[in-house]
C-alpha cells in the first residue's frame, strides 16, 4: 500500500468577468458588486489534487488567501471532494502583491502542517501573472513543475509533463513539491451528490463545519505584518491610463439584411484579395 | 540596499519629499535558448534593454545558459549586448528551474550592485525562473508588459514612512489591467534589480552589427545537490500541425459569442477560404478549454499582426487587444453593437456570427464560382 499523501491545493476567489455586474461605465472593475467565482485555472489544479488523493490515497487541503467572502469557494471545494479547508483573511493583506502574498501563502502553508505536494492553478484571470506559484516554491525551497499537463507518482517520485516552447518536457521530480497546472490539464469533474449533501449537512451544523474549515489570520499563522499587504510589496500601481482609441473610426454595418452587410463589407476592403481562387 | 537609503535631502522643508539619487546600474537581460536554438524573444529584450540603458547611461548585461552554446554569445552582442555571461555546462543544457535559478542568483549575488534592471521573456521558461529570482531577492516583478520605459517617481503615500521619496529613475513597467479598458504602470524603486517579463513579439531587436564588440565572461556553474532534485527525463517537440499563428496572412480568431466549442468548426470553414490562413482564440474560451492554448492571442497569448483579422464574437477586452492591434485591417463581427471591439476594428458587422459567417463563406465561393465561368468562357 502506498502511504497516503498530503496534498494541498490553493485556490482563489475571483471576479467573475463574463458578467456585467460590478462594471463600471468606465470600465474599471467595483469589485464589491462583482459576482464572484472560483479562479478558472484553479478548477484545474483542484482537479489535480483529487485525482492525486483517489488515485494513490490521501488527504486533500484546500488553502485560500482573500475576504471573508472567499469562503464560498472553499465550501465549493468540500463540494467537490476536499477534506479541510483553510482561509487566511486579514484586512493587513489588502494591496499586496505577488511577493506579499506569496510570502502570506507560504506561511499558511507552513502552519497547515507537512505536505508531499502543493497543487496551484497555473495564474488567476485577476492578477494574471503566473507568479505566486513558483514565489510560493522558492519560499518554501521546493523544486516545482510549472505548466503541468499530466502528473502521477510512481515510485514515490512525481512524474509530470510540463509546457514547454513548441513542445513539452517529461519530468521526474523528488517530493514534496509544487506543481502550477495548465489548462490543457483534465477538467474539474462534476460535484458529486454526496459532496453537495455534505455541504448542506455542514451547513445546518456550524459545529461540524468549524472543524473542516478553518479562518486564520495573520497573527495565528505567525506572518510578519510588514511583509504583507502594502508595505510588504515591493511594486504598487502608480498610474493608469485610459488606453486610446486605436482606429477609432470603425465603418459599421448594421441595420440592414445580413447578405447585404456581407456584400458591402467585401466590396469596401481588400478581404477578396486573401481568398483562395482554386 | 542602494535604492532605499536616501543619498540626498531635498531640502529642510516639510513637504519636500526626499530625493533618492542612487548610482544607475545596468540592465540585464537573461536570456533564453532551447535545444541550442536562441530564442527570438532574447534579442527583442535586448533591443528593448538598449533603449533603457541609453536613458540612464549605463550598458546593457545577458546572460546565457547551456550547454555548446556555441556563437550564440557572440550574436548576442552583435544585437546590443555589452557583456555577456555564458554559462555553459553539461547540465544546463536542459532548462531546469533549479539549476538555472542557481546560477543567476550566484551572477548577481557576486556583483558589487545588483542590476538596475533585470528582464526575462514570458515564456514558459521565463515565467518559470523570473518569480523564483524576484522571490530570492525579495524584489518586485511585473509579467507579460506591453511597454517599458525609465523616469520619476514620487511616493507621497505616508503608509510607509521609508518607501516616502522622489525617484528619478524608475523601471516603468506596463501592462494592461484586469478587466478593464485601463494600462497600469507598476513601478518599484525602492529595491533593484526592478524585475519585469514581456511576451514574445511585443519588443522590437536591434538589427544585427556583426562588427559590434563587447566582452564575453565565463560564469562559474556551482550547483549544489538539492539543484537536481528535479530531472528531465525526456523532451518532446511538437511538428508543428498547420501554419502557426504568428505566420499567417489571415487570422480568424473566435471569442466567447461563438456559443460553444463546435462553434470553432465555423471559423475553420471560414478560415478554409483563405490561403495562408489560421484560428486564433480569446483568452476567455481557451480557459473554457474550448480551444487549446497554442491559439490563444493576447497579453497572456500570442502576439500577431496578419494583413487580416477577423474577430467573431470576441468583445474586445485590452488583454485580447494588444495582442493584435497591429494588424492591418481588423474586422470584427458582433451582435453587440456597444462591444468594444468596434471601437479599434477598421471594419464591423453588427449581427449574430451564426448569420454572418455562413454568408460570408456563401459569397466567397459564389465569386470563386464567378472566377471560374469566366475561366470557363475562354
Amino acid at each position: 500500500m502506498p502511504s497516503p499523501y498530503d496534498i494541498f491545493v490553493l485556490v482563489k476567489q475571483v471576479p467573475d468577468q463574463s458578467s456585467k455586474a460590478g462594471i463600471n461605465p468606465d470600465g474599471t472593475i467595483d469589485r464589491a458588486k462583482a459576482k464572484r467565482m472560483l479562479n478558472p485555472f484553479d478548477r484545474y489544479a483542484l482537479q489535480a489534487a483529487l485525482h492525486t488523493k483517489r488515485t494513490y490515497g490521501g488527504r486533500v487541503t484546500a488553502i485560500s488567501m482573500g475576504p471573508p467572502l472567499a469562503v464560498e469557494i472553499l465550501m465549493e471545494a468540500l463540494e467537490h471532494g476536499v477534506d479541510r479547508c483553510v482561509l487566511l483573511s486579514d484586512r493587513r493583506l489588502a494591496a499586496s502583491d505577488t511577493l506579499a502574498t506569496a510570502y502570506a501563502l507560504h506561511k499558511v502553508v507552513r502552519w497547515c502542517g507537512n505536505f508531499d505536494m502543493i497543487f496551484c492553478g497555473l495564474q488567476t484571470t485577476d492578477g494574471d501573472t503566473a507568479q505566486v506559484g513558483p514565489q510560493i516554491a522558492e519560499r518554501l525551497g521546493l523544486p516545482q513543475v510549472t505548466y503541468c499537463e499530466d502528473f502521477a507518482i510512481e515510485d514515490g517520485k512525481a512524474k509530470a509533463r510540463r509546457i514547454i516552447e513548441g513542445g513539452t518536457q517529461l519530468i521526474s521530480s523528488e517530493l514534496p513539491l509544487l506543481i502550477t497546472v495548465a489548462n490543457s490539464y483534465h477538467q474539474l469533474e462534476y460535484k458529486s451528490f454526496r459532496g453537495a449533501w455534505k455541504v448542506q449537512w455542514l451547513q445546518r451544523h456550524p459545529e461540524e463545519l468549524s472543524k473542516l474549515v478553518s479562518t486564520v489570520d495573520l497573527d495565528t499563522i505567525g506572518a510578519e505584518p510588514e511583509r504583507c499587504g502594502l508595505k510588504g510589496s515591493p511594486t504598487i500601481v502608480a498610474h493608469t491610463d485610459k488606453v486610446g482609441e486605436i482606429g477609432g473610426n470603425c465603418k459599421m454595418y448594421e441595420g440592414q439584411s445580413i447578405p447585404d452587410m456581407v456584400t458591402e463589407l467585401i466590396k469596401s476592403t481588400n478581404i477578396k484579395e486573401f481568398v483562395q481562387t482554386k | 540596499m542602494t535604492a532605499s537609503e536616501p543619498e540626498k535631502q531635498a531640502g529642510k522643508t516639510g513637504e519636500t519629499l526626499p530625493v533618492h539619487e542612487t548610482p544607475r546600474g545596468n540592465v540585464l537581460v537573461i536570456a533564453e535558448q532551447i535545444m541550442g536554438e536562441l530564442q527570438p524573444v532574447s534579442l527583442e529584450l535586448i533591443g528593448a534593454a538598449s533603449i533603457l540603458a541609453g536613458k540612464l547611461g549605463t550598458k546593457v548585461l545577458c546572460l546565457i545558459m547551456g550547454y555548446k552554446l556555441g556563437d550564440i554569445p557572440q550574436r548576442l552582442v552583435a544585437h546590443g549586448a555589452d557583456t555577456v555571461y555564458v554559462a555553459d555546462h553539461p547540465e544546463l543544457a536542459l532548462y531546469r528551474t533549479l539549476p538555472y535559478r542557481r546560477v543567476v542568483t550566484d551572477l548577481l549575488e557576486s556583483m558589487p550592485e545588483p542590476p538596475h534592471v533585470a528582464l526575462l521573456g514570458s515564456t514558459t521558461t521565463g515565467r518559470d525562473l523570473a518569480p523564483r529570482i524576484a522571490a530570492h531577492f525579495e524584489t518586485g516583478l511585473t509579467a507579460d508588459c506591453t511597454e517599458l520605459d525609465i523616469g520619476p517617481y514620487e511616493h507621497k503615500s505616508k503608509i510607509d514612512p521609508t518607501k516616502l521619496g522622489l525617484y528619478p529613475d524608475c523601471l516603468y513597467a506596463i501592462r494592461p489591467s484586469f478587466g478593464e479598458s485601463l494600462k497600469a504602470r507598476i513601478l518599484g524603486p525602492w529595491k533593484n534589480p526592478q524585475m519585469a517579463t514581456t511576451r514574445p513579439g511585443v519588443m522590437v531587436p536591434l538589427p544585427a552589427d556583426p562588427a559590434r564588440q563587447g566582452k564575453i565572461i565565463e560564469v562559474p556553474v556551482n550547483l549544489k545537490l538539492e539543484d537536481f532534485r528535479l530531472q528531465v527525463i525526456d523532451v518532446v517537440r511538437e511538428v508543428a500541425s498547420g501554419l502557426k499563428l504568428t505566420e499567417a496572412e489571415v487570422i480568424i480568431a473566435g471569442g466567447y459569442g461563438m456559443g460553444n466549442a463546435e462553434g470553432f468548426n465555423l471559423l475553420r470553414q471560414l478560415a478554409g477560404c483563405f490561403d495562408h490562413s489560421a484560428i486564433a482564440a480569446s483568452r476567455k474560451v481557451v480557459d473554457l478549454g474550448w480551444i487549446p492554448y497554442e491559439h490563444q492571442v493576447g497579453q497572456t497569448g500570442k502576439t500577431v499582426r496578419p494583413k487580416l483579422y477577423i474577430a467573431c464574437g470576441i468583445s474586445g477586452a485590452i488583454q485580447h487587444r494588444v495582442g493584435m492591434s497591429k494588424s492591418a485591417t481588423i474586422i470584427a463581427i458582433n451582435k453587440d453593437p456597444d462591444a468594444p471591439v468596434f471601437k479599434f476594428a477598421h471594419h464591423g458587422i453588427v449581427g449574430d456570427v451564426y448569420q454572418v459567417i455562413p454568408e460570408l463563406i456563401k459569397q466567397f465561393e459564389k465569386a470563386k464560382q464567378g472566377v471560374e465561368s469566366v475561366v470557363h468562357s475562354h
